[in-house]
This record gives C-alpha cells, sequence and structure tokens, in this order.
C-alpha cells in the first residue's frame, strides 16, 4: 500500500519478572507500547491462540498486559509465536545441568531485577550480560532442545517478515522477551531491504 | 514518541450516565475527556440519545458526533452524525469508534447495521453495472467489503486480516472511489447486495 520503507523496533520484556516491585512493571511496558502506538504489534501467543482468543498460553505480556490495552486501540496485533513453549520452558527436568540452568536462570533474574528499567534492559550493556548468560544457560540444554530454540526463533522471525510483507510501510514493534534478543537481533538484520531497526522510542 | 491524546467530551443522557461514560473513557489509552466548552474544541463529542429528544448540541464544525443510541432509528447516519455505536458494545469497541470518528471516518455498530440496512435493501435495485463495477476491484478490496458488510469497525477488518488499520482505510478510500459511494453506509449497502 505504502512505499515508504517499514520501520522496526524491538522491545525486550521480562515475562513473570514484570511481576515483580520493579519500574519496569507490565504497567510501564503498557505505557511504553501506549505511547510508542505502532501501526503493528508482533508478539508471542501463537495464532491459533490469538484467533480462539484463549491466552492461557501465551506469555505473561500478552495476557495480561498487551492484548486487554490494545483491544481499545487501533494497534493490530500479530501473533508470532511459533510455539507456546517460552525460554524457561527449555530448564532441564533433572540432574546436575538442571542445576546448572537453575542457578543461571537465577542470575539472569538477579540481573534483570538490578536493572530494572525498561532504557537498561534494552541497552548494550545488559545485553552484552544477558547474551553472555543466556548463551552459557544454553549450552547447558539438551541438543534437541537447542536446536528447538533455533527452529522457534527463526520460525518467529518468519512470522515477523511475512507481516512486514504482508503490509509494507508500516510502524512495527516486536515485544519479545529478552532472552530471545540476541538471537532474534542477527536474524532479523539479513532482512534489510524489507526494513529499517530502529530504537523502540525513535519508531 | 508521546500519544496524542484525542480530545473527547460527552453529553446527552443524564448526569450519572455521562459521568460513568467520561470515567471509562477517561480509562482508556489515548483519549482525554475534556469540557464540551473548551477551547481547542473536542475532536470527538460522544452524545448519549435518550427516548425524549433527538437534539443534538451544535458543536465546532471539526468535531464529530459520536452517537450512543439504542436502536436504529436512523435508515443512515443524520448528516450531522459520524458514528453510531450501540449501547450493547463492548468498552473496548467505545475506544475503537472513538479513535475511527476522530480519523475523519463513519463507524457503524454491526448491530445496527444489520438494521439500517435491512431498512434501505428493499428500496434498492440492484443493476447490471455495478456487478461489472465490482469485478474491478482487487482480491483484498472485494475481501475487505465482505467484511465490511459483515458491519465490522476498521479495527476489526485490520486484525481480522493481520494488516494495520491505516492500510484498511486506504483500501477503503479505493473502493469507495471504485464503486463511487461517498459514506461507508452506501459502500456497505452495495456489498450486501452483490453478496
Amino acid at each position: 500500500m505504502n512505499a515508504s520503507r517499514t520501520r522496526l523496533a524491538i522491545l525486550g520484556t521480562m515475562s513473570d519478572l514484570h511481576r515483580q516491585p520493579i519500574s519496569y512493571d507490565l504497567n510501564c511496558l503498557q505505557k511504553i507500547v501506549a505511547d510508542v502506538s505502532p501501526d503493528l504489534l508482533c508478539a508471542e501467543i501463537t495464532k491459533e491462540g490469538w484467533e480462539q482468543g484463549d491466552f492461557s498460553q501465551a506469555s505473561v505480556e500478552v495476557r495480561e498486559a498487551l492484548a486487554p490495552m490494545i483491544a481499545s486501540m487501533d494497534i493490530v496485533m500479530i501473533p508470532v509465536a511459533p510455539s507456546p513453549k517460552q525460554y524457561t520452558d527449555f530448564t532441564p527436568d533433572s540432574g546436575w545441568r538442571h542445576r546448572i540452568v537453575r542457578n543461571f536462570n537465577r542470575l539472569l533474574r538477579w540481573g534483570q531485577i538490578w536493572a530494572n528499567d525498561v532504557m537498561t534492559i534494552n541497552g548494550s550493556g545488559f545485553g552484552a550480560f544477558c547474551h553472555t548468560v543466556c548463551w552459557l544457560t544454553e549450552m547447558f540444554w539438551s541438543s534437541e532442545d537447542r536446536a528447538l530454540w533455533e527452529r522457534q526463533n527463526k520460525q518467529l522471525v518468519e512470522n515477523i517478515v511475512h507481516a512486514v510483507q504482508r503490509d509494507s510501510g508500516r510502524r512495527v514493534l516486536v515485544a519479545v522477551q529478552c532472552q530471545r534478543l540476541h538471537s532474534l537481533m542477527p536474524l532479523l538484520k539479513t532482512h534489510d531491504e524489507l526494513f529499517k531497526i530502529v530504537a523502540y522510542q525513535n519508531l | 514518541m508521546a500519544l496524542n491524546e484525542i480530545r473527547v467530551s460527552v453529553g446527552g443522557g443524564r448526569e450519572l450516565d455521562r459521568a460513568g461514560l467520561a470515567a471509562l473513557i477517561a480509562s482508556l489509552p489515548g483519549l482525554r475527556v475534556v469540557p464540551i466548552e473548551k477551547n481547542p474544541p473536542p475532536q470527538v463529542l460522544v452524545w448519549i440519545t435518550t427516548r425524549d429528544t433527538d437534539q443534538y448540541p451544535a458543536v465546532q464544525t471539526d468535531t464529530a458526533i459520536l452517537l450512543l443510541t439504542e436502536g436504529a432509528a436512523y435508515e443512515s447516519l443524520p448528516e450531522t452524525i459520524t458514528g453510531l455505536l450501540s449501547k450493547d458494545e463492548s468498552p473496548a469497541t467505545l475506544g475503537i469508534a472513538i479513535r475511527q470518528v476522530a480519523r475523519g471516518e463513519q463507524y457503524l455498530s454491526s448491530s445496527l447495521v444489520t438494521a439500517i440496512l435491512q431498512k434501505r435493501q428493499a428500496k434498492s435495485g440492484f443493476t447490471d453495472s455495478e456487478t461489472s463495477i465490482i469485478n474491478t476491484l482487487t482480491d483484498r478490496e472485494r475481501e475487505i467489503l465482505e467484511l465490511l458488510a459483515q458491519g465490522l469497525s476498521n479495527k476489526l477488518i485490520a486484525s481480522r486480516l493481520y494488516l494495520s488499520v491505516r492500510t484498511v482505510e486506504g483500501h477503503l478510500a479505493n473502493i469507495y472511489l471504485r464503486l463511487g459511494v461517498h459514506s461507508r453506509t452506501e459502500a456497505m449497502l452495495m456489498a450486501v447486495r452483490i453478496r
């Protein structure tokens, strides 16, 4: 419809940590999205779940903040999650791998609580910390889980790309768990011809 | 980055109705309730209809009027009215309707659309030239026209097709142009007839 180039921004979210007494809580997330007011909001809920109105397996951000908020706004939700499985679901069930991954998750949670604001969570310094902890964590997952996580992120990017191709020239905000950022960014950057990635404040 | 708030006033009805509606509108993101006499004037006036009167206030020409109504006593939108919202609709739909009329679009609740179309359908015929015009529409435009005929708002059409509201509005503008109609009601009427 519009020949101008799509602008796309990524907003890292924090799942159940948004419920902690931190400044980057679900209200803050809602305010950011309302202020940015994108044309399209790509978020972590499966297409089936979204179309059936079944939010039970959607991420907490979608279920409790984003979906209720955009219901009265002109923002259109694009469900991009390929499956309901989220980052913490990849924790091994038992054994030494389970203990190590649990400790890394604690470290990540500590980091997220310490960071405690949207600018830091989405900033490069915290990104490097997050990237390192997530990368180490993933090393202790089973090879099947690692492959599944990678496949999931690739499908998620494909769903974003399809949304952009269907409706080019729009302002697109991708709100995904911050654990995905280090996987998604390189994949999204390969689609430079389709959209320009900008900071969410500049969308 | 700051959201451009839409200024909304509430009028008509009884005091308690107005207070409740104003509180609801104020709770929706991006909407701000202002007094009707405020300068600059409100972009949208939500007017609660009552059975006793069909008088509407005189407002500035750039203020859109959204009627909150119980039934379709109309055959199309009265000239000064931009939208008709059924009192059966959800609070979220109120937000959608306000945004739609604030952008200069018409809004009609689907339940009211059905009633309006039924009243008008009996009066109008269906010509061969209309069929040929419909055939000139693209697949996407026909898809949107079909959803329009179901009485869906622009937001619901956009959500159904996973397109932005702006894109749907662009398609609708093309559809109106090609069909040679000037309003949402006329486009709906034509769409219903060719179904």
